[in-house]
């Protein structure tokens, strides 16, 4: 009769290993190690300071806000207990600060709704396409930043983050019918702006 | 100007979320009418164009000002962090860390003096009649510089000291990691540039002299760093190596 021994599937293994290489680093920044937070910071510091930077539409307010998400984050590596993956609780706690950073900024300004006229996005659909080149990155982030705050949130939530207009909804606390409604709306403004830069 | 009726459609099919019977609707009508498959076509480019944006790094700015914001919150273990950047024995390293224990003593005398009881000279200052104030407080003033000074002197020796053993074996470096080095030091270099004139224009700041030593200091550790990888690779350790470079 052969002899049967426990193993771990590779699968498990490889999954094992970077969650448990996460956790020591985590208990390393725990314990004051600068280096240790250097190398989370390194890790995780490129897809946050893009989201704030194309949530807020101002690299100087995104840098600001990211250094509070990182300052934030070690304050609170406590309370992780490596449930998710540490990438995800990072972005999830970003994600707040840069919510209530957006909302705040609203109040300040007035600004609660989009500000664009259906009228005007519709008359503006007509024939005149863009130029066949690939669209310029550059000029795709400068348009992005002119969008009307509630706008951009939920169009780089849905078309650059890749989340269903579900998730939109429910990270902005807005319905779903108003997320594809924004997203919509942005696009089409998009489309007028980068046409204008042409 | 595009069909209104087929609007909600092209931006559904835009999501990917148009039912296929609608979407063969919709394939119909872009056929014939130039204004529609235009607007569809830019959407789902903008679509594409946006999923695709590649991650914007931060300036490296920023983590200065977060390692120096942790520092100054005491969030730090000293002893952890510097305990496991000692990892080299070489007999050529002790001029790096000398250079370091001069470093580390500039820091101190620089951060302890302004809660340090007063130098002799400023002790002649506070014997000065009330009426002379602002004299004296000008003198402490461009005293304080003047030891600002005298400890970037300290430091910049310190880094010279450190640059001349990195420089002198540099070549045991391929081109790559030695180009990312140069590029690092030049960023800490502006910084350090930067940090200093708003030193000099705030000498009694604090704060301003805290942040310039932070980057002088993450200089010197990116010396260590370099001369430590050097070190590595010439014993052929690559493990040791390229988890030096995957920390840099």
């Amino acid at each position: 009769m052969a002899t049967s021994k426990m193993t771990v599937h590779p699968s498990a293994q490889r999954a094992a290993g970077p969650r448990a290489a996460e956790l020591q680093l985590v208990d390393r920044c725990r314990r004051g190690e600068l280096g240790a937070f250097e190398e989370l910071y390194r890790q995780h510091s490129g897809r946050l300071h893009s989201l704030a930077l194309r949530m807020l539409g101002n690299p100087a307010d995104a840098e600001d806000l990211l250094q509070e998400i990182f300052l934030s984050a070690h304050r609170k590596l406590d309370g992780f207990r490596g449930e998710a993956a540490l990438g995800t609780w990072l972005y999830r706690l970003a994600m707040n600060q840069i919510l209530d950073h957006v909302r705040s900024r609203a109040a300040r300004t007035g600004q609660v709704t989009d500000g664009l006229d259906d009228a005007t996005l519709l008359a503006d659909t007509g024939s005149h396409r863009l130029a066949d080149q690939a669209i310029d990155r550059l000029d795709l982030e400068r348009a992005m930043s002119e969008l009307p705050e509630g706008c951009r949130a939920a169009f780089v939530l849905h078309d650059v983050e890749g989340l269903e207009h579900r998730e939109v909804s429910d990270v902005l606390g807005i319905a779903e019918g108003t997320s594809k409604s924004q997203v919509h709306k942005a696009r089409l403004r998009l489309r007028r702006l980068l046409r204008a830069r042409v | 100007m595009a069909c209104e009726r087929y609007l909600n459609a092209i931006q559904e099919a835009v999501d990917g979320t148009l039912g296929s019977i609608r979407h063969a609707e919709l394939e119909m009508h872009l056929l014939q009418c130039e204004a529609c498959r235009a607007l569809h076509e830019d959407l789902q480019r903008i679509h594409d164009a946006a999923a695709s944006l590649p991650v914007v790094e931060a300036p490296d700015r920023a983590w200065l000002q977060i390692a120096g914001r942790l520092r100054q919150e005491g969030r730090i273990n000293e002893q952890t962090s510097a305990s496991r950047a000692r990892t080299s024995y070489m007999p050529w390293l002790a001029a790096a860390a000398a250079a370091a224990i001069i470093f580390g003593s500039a820091v101190a005398v620089m951060l302890l003096r302004p809660w340090m009881g007063p130098t002799p000279q400023t002790a002649q200052i506070q014997q000065v009649p009330a009426g002379a104030v602002k004299l004296p407080d000008e003198r402490a003033v461009e005293s304080a510089q003047n030891a600002v000074d005298a400890a970037q002197d300290q430091f910049e020796k310190a880094i010279a000291e450190l640059e001349k053993v990195a420089k002198a074996n540099q070549q045991a470096l391929d081109p790559v990691t030695s180009a990312t080095i140069e590029k690092n030091l030049g960023i800490l270099d502006q910084a350090i540039a930067e940090n200093r004139a708003v030193v000099k224009a705030e000498p009694a700041s604090v704060a301003a002299r805290a942040t310039l030593f932070e980057v002088l200091r993450q200089k010197v550790t990116l010396l260590q760093d370099t001369i430590t990888l050097i070190n590595e690779m010439r014993k052929g350790n690559n493990a040791a190596a390229a988890q030096l470079v995957n920390k840099s």
